[in-house]
């Protein structure tokens, strides 16, 4: 799909509002002291022109809405097709992955086997067949990575 | 030209750990490159840490090479599956592919994997002769040069980014704007941090590169599963070409080269719009431009001459100026950063082995990349059809130790996912995000040296207009800025 509208339109608000707190923060600032320009100006005028360029976009965006029969039917031609749920499920299960690691539930050998069997495993439909390979796999490249890292390479991994 | 130098990095090279590093570095590129939704720019991402603890020559070597294999090796998927293994071989894949399908996959590969070693060759002898020039000019730029200068790069980077020229905009500015939180060099006070202590610091370019470039990408993928085309057979059966063969390719390829590495050299410009331009140029003085798209020779080694050119020209810029050519460069300059190694033009001076390292590596492992892809492109190419269920979960595993390794903080970790998003969301609205990454390393240079230049002149900002070298950069930047538009009118005007 060559224009995705609805997905411009909101994805462009939302870099808008995150471009408009940095505005308003950057507007609190204190002039410079010593320097003429101070630390405001350069974050609150690139962000003064990010939300222009969003609203260029925005408005771009509504009139190809309308000339596409509207939002409901620009929305239905965006968002089918592909695998959305193997997105999902991977994004969910990095960030849990991330929390565990986060509040030490386990090592990161244990904690990392966890997510890659079950990520893996549930990306390939829970195929009782794929269950073995999951196992190995995530246990080779966990525990293997684990042992790289903290003894070969000398670098430290989340404990 | 410094011969002596490099004939003295070229010596360290052969030494044995830089040695086992450019192989490594450019068998993994090859690999990477060459698996589907697995980049350069995310290889060399997650490589990063594993560098900390390395001597900066050899961590150049490593990630040099890297560079080196991993655009070369996507030209096996764009040829075996018509898929781009790297964004650098979309063109690779409308006569790679028809030609692998006719029955001679050997031919196809033969033809590309040596005209990526000629483009390479050949910007790397442009490599080799402008740099060190080039960064003496540099070293005259005043604050104000490097500022316009910066700008103009973003703007150009901006203008032939996928997408609208608006885009391309958004997606530098915000760039800028997400390096602007943390402690202000200037006055030593914090800015931008909302009162949270973790943001003094600012965000890290290792986490936000890992979450941009690869964590995306992974949720991209997983988007994505399922779609990989049927298995073909590959043998070694015209991988090698014949004297005849270059003969009858040499102008193009020659050609080629050179437009790749001009492109490279151009600040943010990478690897795709070098072989989409060759390719373009070669199917136009074509004596049989209607065998473009259907396994025409010449549309192979043009878009391949190119994409690999652009590799060692790109380095240029960033060599010379501390500019990146690429989004890869970026990365580098990240690289080099993080082993206290201040880009620009005057490393020649402060560390001229890493310099030299950098010119040998281009060559040896454009050298070695010819003969890795030669002898063994068969057993690459089965690579390929790894089950991306399998890969992509591990490759999330190595973004969450890249991310941590840095500062041994969870936090990295969290705005490497949160990156990873934010990326994603700004691909699925066709916003570009090379120049994100590009100007999140170039906006606190730019800010430091416009802060700095205004110092100087006492907030005077009239040198911008009255210096030759910034008052060309900002013409530049202008037409740049212009010329969308004022052809988007000419075009609506001749359609009406």
């Amino acid at each position: 799909m060559e224009h995705r509208p609805v997905t411009e339109i909101g994805v462009s608000a939302f870099v808008a509002a995150i471009c408009a707190v940095f505005f308003v923060q950057a507007s609190r600032l204190p002039p410079g002291s010593f320097e003429p320009l101070g630390s405001g100006p350069v974050p609150k005028w690139t962000a003064a022109i990010v939300i222009l360029c969003c609203i260029a976009v925005m408005a771009r965006g509504i009139l190809r809405l309308r000339a596409a029969g509207g939002l409901a039917a620009s929305a239905r031609e965006e968002f089918t097709g592909g695998r959305p749920g193997g997105a999902v499920l991977m994004l969910a299960g990095s960030v849990l992955y991330v929390a565990l690691l986060h509040f030490k539930v386990a090592s990161f050998g244990i904690v990392t086997f966890v997510f890659l069997t079950l990520l893996i495993w549930a990306l390939e439909g829970l195929r009782p067949a794929v269950l073995l390979p999951a196992l190995v796999t995530a246990a080779v490249a966990a525990f293997g990575a684990e042992y790289l890292f903290t003894n070969v390479f000398t670098v430290d991994l989340p404990e | 030209m410094d011969f002596a130098s490099l004939f003295g990095a070229i010596g360290q090279i052969f030494t044995p750990w830089p040695f086992f590093m450019l192989f490594i570095g450019t068998a993994l590129g090859i690999v990477v490159g060459a698996i589907p939704g697995l980049t350069g720019a995310m290889l060399i991402a997650l490589t990063l840490p594993l560098t900390f603890y390395m001597e900066p020559f050899n961590a150049v070597v490593l990630l040099v090479s890297m560079y080196v294999g991993a655009i070369s090796g996507g030209l096996i998927t764009a040829t075996l599956m018509r898929m781009p293994g790297t964004p650098a071989s979309v063109m690779t894949t409308f006569d790679g592919y028809p030609m692998a399908r006719s029955g001679r996959p050997g031919r196809a590969l033969g033809l590309g994997i040596t005209a990526s070693f000629v483009g390479g060759l050949i910007a790397w002898g442009v490599l080799f002769t402008v740099t060190k020039p080039l960064s003496i000019l540099a070293t005259k730029f005043g604050p104000f040069e490097y500022f316009t200068l910066i700008m103009m790069a973003m703007v150009l980077i901006a203008s032939v980014s996928e997408g609208s020229l608006v885009k391309g905009l958004i997606s530098g500015l915000l760039g800028m704007l997400v390096s602007m939180p943390g402690v202000d060099p200037a006055t030593g006070m914090p800015r931008l941090t909302f009162d949270w202590y973790m943001l003094n610091g600012g965000l890290q370019l290792l986490p936000v590169l890992i979450g941009t470039f690869a964590v995306s990408q992974i949720i991209k993928d997983c988007l994505d599963m399922g779609k990989l085309p049927d298995r073909a057979e590959v043998n070694n059966r015209g991988v090698l070409m014949s004297l005849r063969d270059f003969r009858r390719h040499a102008v193009n390829m020659i050609r080629s080269s050179f437009i790749g590495t001009w492109i490279g050299i151009l600040p943010g410009i990478g690897a795709s719009i070098g072989s989409v331009v060759a390719y373009t140029m070669a199917k136009n003085v074509s004596d049989h431009p209607e065998e473009f798209g259907r396994g025409s020779e010449e549309g192979i080694i043009a878009s391949e001459a190119a994409n690999n050119a652009t590799v060692s020209g790109a380095l240029i810029p960033l060599i010379a100026m501390g500019i990146p050519g690429s989004v890869i460069d970026a990365i580098l300059i990240g690289a080099l950063t993080i082993h206290s190694i201040q880009p620009g033009p005057t490393l020649f001076l402060t560390n001229g082995d890493i310099v030299w390292g950098m010119i040998a590596t281009a060559l040896i492992a454009n050298i070695l990349m010819w003969i890795l892809m030669t002898s063994s492109v068969r057993y690459i190419a089965n690579l390929i059809y790894l089950p991306r269920s399998f890969v992509l979960p591990v490759v999330m595993m190595f973004c969450v130790i890249g991310s941590y390794a840095l500062n041994n903080t969870m936090f990295d970790v969290w705005v490497m996912l949160m990156f990873g998003v934010i990326g994603f969301l700004l691909e699925r609205a066709k916003i570009p995000l090379g120049p994100f990454v590009i100007g999140f390393v170039l906006a606190p240079l730019a800010e430091q040296k416009l802060r700095s230049g205004l110092m100087m002149t006492a907030g005077d900002i009239s040198p911008i207009w009255t210096r030759p070298f910034p008052l060309a950069f900002t013409i530049i930047a202008i037409l740049l800025l212009v010329w969308p538009i004022v052809s988007d009118w000419r075009r609506k005007r001749r359609a009406a």
